[in-house]
C-alpha cells in the first residue's frame, strides 16, 4: 500500500529542548492515523514539520512523496491543515475568509461548497460576522471547513474536536470516518484517547519527543487491549524511566 | 500593580530577546549613545552653518516626532495587537484571567512602553551628549539639562498623540472638532506673527529654566495622560455586527497586481480595524506636519527650493514605515495552513504598501503646492516615493515580516541607518544642486528590487516559527 507520510529520524530541537527526537513513522494511504501523547510531547511540532511550517533540525519527512522541508508550499497545496490554534484573519467575515482561502488555493465554484459546509457545521448564521467576533467553537468550525473545502487526499489535523460541543464532535467524527472510507487519509493529533480508539485505524504514541509505540488499533484490540489504559501504562512507565 | 508592571517589563525584554538575542537588544541603546556621543563632536564644526539654537530645535523636534510616532496607544483597544502577538499571550491581553481591570492593565502597559522608549531612545542620546560635553566645552549642567528637555519633548509627543488617538477612538466628531480647534489656535498664533515653536514648553525651558514652565509642562502631561486613560475604552468582544462581502470586489480590483488575495485581505484589515485612517493621521500626517513646521523654521539654511525636497525625502522615509502598518495584523501563523511561503507574504505586504503610497504622493504634492513650489511637484513626488520604496526594501530585507520588533536589533538598526542615511545624504545633495536632478532617484528602483529579491530568499530560509 502507498505511504502518504514517511518520517525518518525526524528531529526538532529548540535550543536545549528536544521537542521531537529521532522519530521514524509511516502512514499508509486510507488510514485514519492518530498521533497521541501528553501535553508537550511533540505532537504539534510533528504536524508543523510534516507540513513545512517549521524546519526539522534532523532527519527528513516526505508527505505525498514531497520533501516537506524542501517544498513546503507544494505540501500545503496538496494537504488540508487544521492548526493547533484557530487563527483566521480577524477582520474578514467567515465567508470572506473562505473566499480568501479559495483565492489562495485557486478553488473553483466555492459558493456551493461553502454553503454545504456552513449548513453541515451549522454556522450559516455566522457567515457575515467578523472572525474576531466568532466564538472559539465557531472559529474551529471555520478552520475545519478551510482544511477540507478543497477535498485534499490527506488532512493533518491538530486537536480538531477540542472546541466542539458533544453533538458537533459526533458529527465531525462521522465525517472523518467517512472521509477515509472514500480513500483519503487523515493524520489526527489528539490527546482525547477515547476518540482515537473509536475512530483511528492506526496510532502512534509520542512522549517527550520520542516515539514509544506505533501500530494498528485493531492489533491492540485483538490482544484484549484498551487504548486509554495502554497509553497510560506506556507513558507512566516511560516517565519513571 | 507594580508586579504587573515589572512582569510586563520582563515580557517586553523576552519578546525581543527571543527574536534576536538578549545582546543585540541590550546593545540598542549603546548604538543611540554612540551616535549622540560621536555626533556631539561634529557640533563645533557645523555651528557656523547650523546655529546651536536651530540644532536644539532639530533635536527637540526629533524627540517630539519620536513620541508622536510611538504614542498611539488609544488605537490599542482594538484587535491589532492581539493579532500581532496573540499567540504570545501578552499580559496586556490577560484581563479576562487576572483579577485586574482592563484600565489598570492598560495603564501598566502604557507606562511600561514609555519607560522602555525612554531607556532605548531618550536617555542614551542625552547621555552620549553629557559624556561628550567636557570635550566640546559645553557646561555639564547644560548637557544634563538637555536630558530633561528632551524627555519632556518626547513625552509631549507621546502624551499628545496618546490623547488624540484615544479621543479618535472614543468619538470621531469630538476628535475632528478638537483637531480643528488645535489648528485654528496654531493658525491664530501664526497670524499674530509669533512663532508657535517658542511656545513649545520643552524649547521654552531649554532657552531658560523656569519652575513655572516646568510645573506647567508636568501638569499638562499628567492631564493628557490621565484623560487618555480615563477615556480609554477596550474593544467589546463578541459583538455580532454583520458585514457585506467586501473581499470579492476588492479581489477583482487587485487582480492586476501581484498576490491579489493577500493585498485585498490587508486592505480590509486596515480599513475595518480603523488603522488606515488612524495610522494615516497619527503615524503619518501629524508627525510630518510637525516636521514641516520645524523644518520651515530653518528655511534660510537651504537653497530656495531645498525645503520641499528635504521634506519629500523625509516623507519618503516616514512613508516607508507604512510597511509596519500592513505587517502588524499577523505574523506567518495564520497563513501556515495555506500554500503560501514567507516570500509570498512579503510580496503581498509590499503590494499593499505600494497601494498605500498614494497617500505620501498626494501629501508631498499638496505640501509642494501650498509652499509655492508647485513647479516642483513631480520631481518632489518622484524623489519621495523612490526613497520610500528603497527604504522599505531595506526594511523587508532586514526584518522580513517583523519590522516593528526587529528594528530593536542593534545590527538591524545600524545597517538600516547606514543604507538609508547614505541615500538620504546623496539625494538631498542632488536635489539641492538642481531640483530636476531628483528624477535620478528613479535609479533607486534597482537596489530596491534587488533587496526585495534578497529578502524573499533570506526569509524563506528562516524557520518562520517566531512567536
Amino acid at each position: 500500500m502507498t505511504l502518504v507520510i514517511e518520517a525518518r529520524d525526524l528531529s526538532k530541537a529548540y535550543g536545549d529542548v528536544q521537542a521531537v527526537d529521532h522519530v521514524t513513522l509511516a502512514v499508509k494511504e486510507g488510514a485514519l492515523f492518530g498521533l497521541l501523547g501528553p501535553n508537550g510531547s511533540g505532537k504539534t511540532t510533528m504536524i508543523r514539520m510534516l507540513t513545512g511550517q517549521t524546519l526539522p533540525t534532523g532527519g527528513e519527512a516526505r508527505v505525498l512523496g514531497i520533501d516537506a522541508a524542501k517544498d513546503p508550499v507544494e505540501v500545503r497545496k496538496r494537504v488540508g491543515i487544521i492548526p493547533e490554534q484557530e487563527t483566521p484573519p480577524s477582520f474578514l467575515t467567515a465567508m470572506e475568509y473562505l473566499k480568501f482561502v479559495a483565492a489562495v488555493r485557486k478553488i473553483p465554484d466555492l459558493g456551493k461548497k461553502a454553503d454545504w459546509w456552513f449548513d453541515f457545521l451549522d454556522f450559516a448564521d455566522k457567515k457575515d460576522v467578523l472572525c474576531k467576533d466568532l466564538s472559539r467553537g465557531t472559529r474551529q468550525k471555520l478552520m475545519f471547513t478551510q482544511a477540507f473545502i478543497h477535498e485534499p487526499a490527506l488532512a493533518l489535523i491538530d486537536e480538531p474536536l477540542i472546541n466542539f460541543d458533544p453533538i458537533m464532535q459526533d458529527l465531525v467524527k462521522d465525517y472523518l470516518a467517512g472521509y477515509v472510507k472514500s480513500g483519503n487519509t487523515i493524520f489526527l493529533s489528539t490527546h482525547i484517547l477515547e476518540v482515537a480508539e473509536e475512530i483511528c485505524s492506526e496510532f502512534a504514541i509520542l512522549h517527550k519527543g520520542k516515539l514509544l509505540h506505533a501500530g494498528p488499533v485493531a492489533d491492540l484490540k485483538a490482544e484484549g487491549g484498551h487504548l486509554p489504559s495502554f497509553f497510560l501504562s506506556l507513558v507512566r512507565r516511560d516517565h519513571r524511566v | 500593580m507594580f508586579d504587573l508592571f515589572t512582569s510586563m517589563l520582563r515580557e517586553e525584554w523576552r519578546v525581543h530577546s527571543t527574536m534576536f538575542g538578549s545582546l543585540s537588544f541590550a546593545l540598542f541603546p549603546f548604538l543611540i549613545f554612540g551616535i549622540a556621543f560621536m555626533g556631539s563632536f561634529v557640533i563645533p564644526l557645523v555651528e557656523k552653518t547650523l546655529p546651536v539654537g536651530n540644532l536644539a530645535i532639530v533635536v527637540h523636534a526629533n524627540y517630539l516626532v519620536l513620541g508622536l510616532m510611538v504614542g498611539g496607544f488609544g488605537m490599542l483597544g482594538n484587535e491589532v495587537m492581539n493579532r500581532r502577538f496573540g499567540q504570545a499571550s501578552l499580559l496586556a491581553y490577560s484581563a479576562r484571567s487576572l483579577p485586574l481591570s482592563e484600565r489598570n492593565i492598560f495603564a501598566s502597559f502604557v507606562v511600561k512602553d514609555t519607560v522602555y522608549y525612554f531607556f532605548l531612545w531618550v536617555f542614551p542620546f542625552a547621555f552620549g551628549y553629557i559624556l561628550a560635553s567636557p570635550f566640546i566645552h559645553v557646561p555639564l549642567a547644560s548637557a544634563l539639562y538637555l536630558l530633561l528637555t528632551l524627555t519632556l519633548s518626547f513625552l509631549f509627543g507621546l502624551c499628545g498623540i496618546f490623547f488624540l488617538s484615544t479621543v479618535y477612538v472614543w468619538s470621531k466628531p469630538v476628535f475632528w472638532l478638537f483637531l480643528i480647534l488645535l489648528f485654528t489656535g496654531i493658525g491664530g498664533i501664526l497670524a499674530t506673527g509669533l512663532n508657535p515653536a517658542i511656545l513649545f514648553p520643552p524649547l521654552l525651558l531649554h532657552n531658560g529654566f523656569s519652575w513655572t514652565n516646568l510645573l506647567l509642562s508636568c501638569a499638562v502631561l499628567a492631564s493628557l495622560f490621565t484623560v487618555s486613560l480615563w477615556l480609554f475604552n477596550p474593544e467589546s468582544v463578541g459583538s455580532e455586527k454583520r458585514y457585506e462581502d467586501t473581499f470579492s470586489p476588492l479581489l477583482q480590483r487587485c487582480s492586476p497586481l501581484p498576490n491579489p488575495p493577500l493585498a485585498a485581505k490587508d486592505m480590509i484589515d486596515l480599513y475595518r480595524s480603523g488603522s488606515l485612517i488612524g495610522q494615516t493621521i497619527f503615524s503619518f500626517i501629524v508627525p510630518l506636519v510637525v516636521i514641516w513646521f520645524f523644518l520651515s523654521l530653518m528655511d534660510r539654511m537651504f537653497p530656495s527650493h531645498g525645503l520641499v525636497f528635504l521634506f519629500a525625502i523625509t516623507t519618503g522615509v516616514i512613508a516607508s514605515t507604512m510597511y509596519t502598518w500592513v505587517t502588524m495584523f499577523d505574523n506567518f501563523g495564520p497563513y501556515a495552513c495555506l500554500p503560501v511561503a514567507v516570500s509570498t507574504l512579503i510580496s503581498g505586504k509590499l503590494t499593499t504598501f505600494a497601494i498605500l503610497q498614494i497617500i505620501p504622493a498626494v501629501f508631498i504634492a499638496v505640501v509642494a503646492a501650498l509652499s509655492g513650489e508647485a513647479a516642483y511637484i513631480v520631481p518632489a513626488v518622484v524623489l519621495g516615493i523612490a526613497v520610500s520604496f528603497y527604504a522599505v526594501s531595506v526594511m523587508a530585507w532586514l526584518c522580513g515580516l517583523s519590522p516593528d520588533v526587529l528594528v530593536y536589533d542593534v545590527k538591524v538598526l545600524f545597517v538600516y541607518l547606514v543604507l538609508v542615511g547614505l541615500v538620504i545624504t546623496v539625494f538631498s545633495a542632488v536635489a539641492f544642486m538642481n531640483p530636476y536632478y531628483s528624477f535620478a532617484a528613479i535609479i533607486l528602483a534597482i537596489p530596491a528590487w534587488l533587496l526585495v529579491q534578497k529578502a524573499k530568499v533570506r526569509w524563506d530560509a528562516v524557520d518562520p516559527a517566531g512567536f
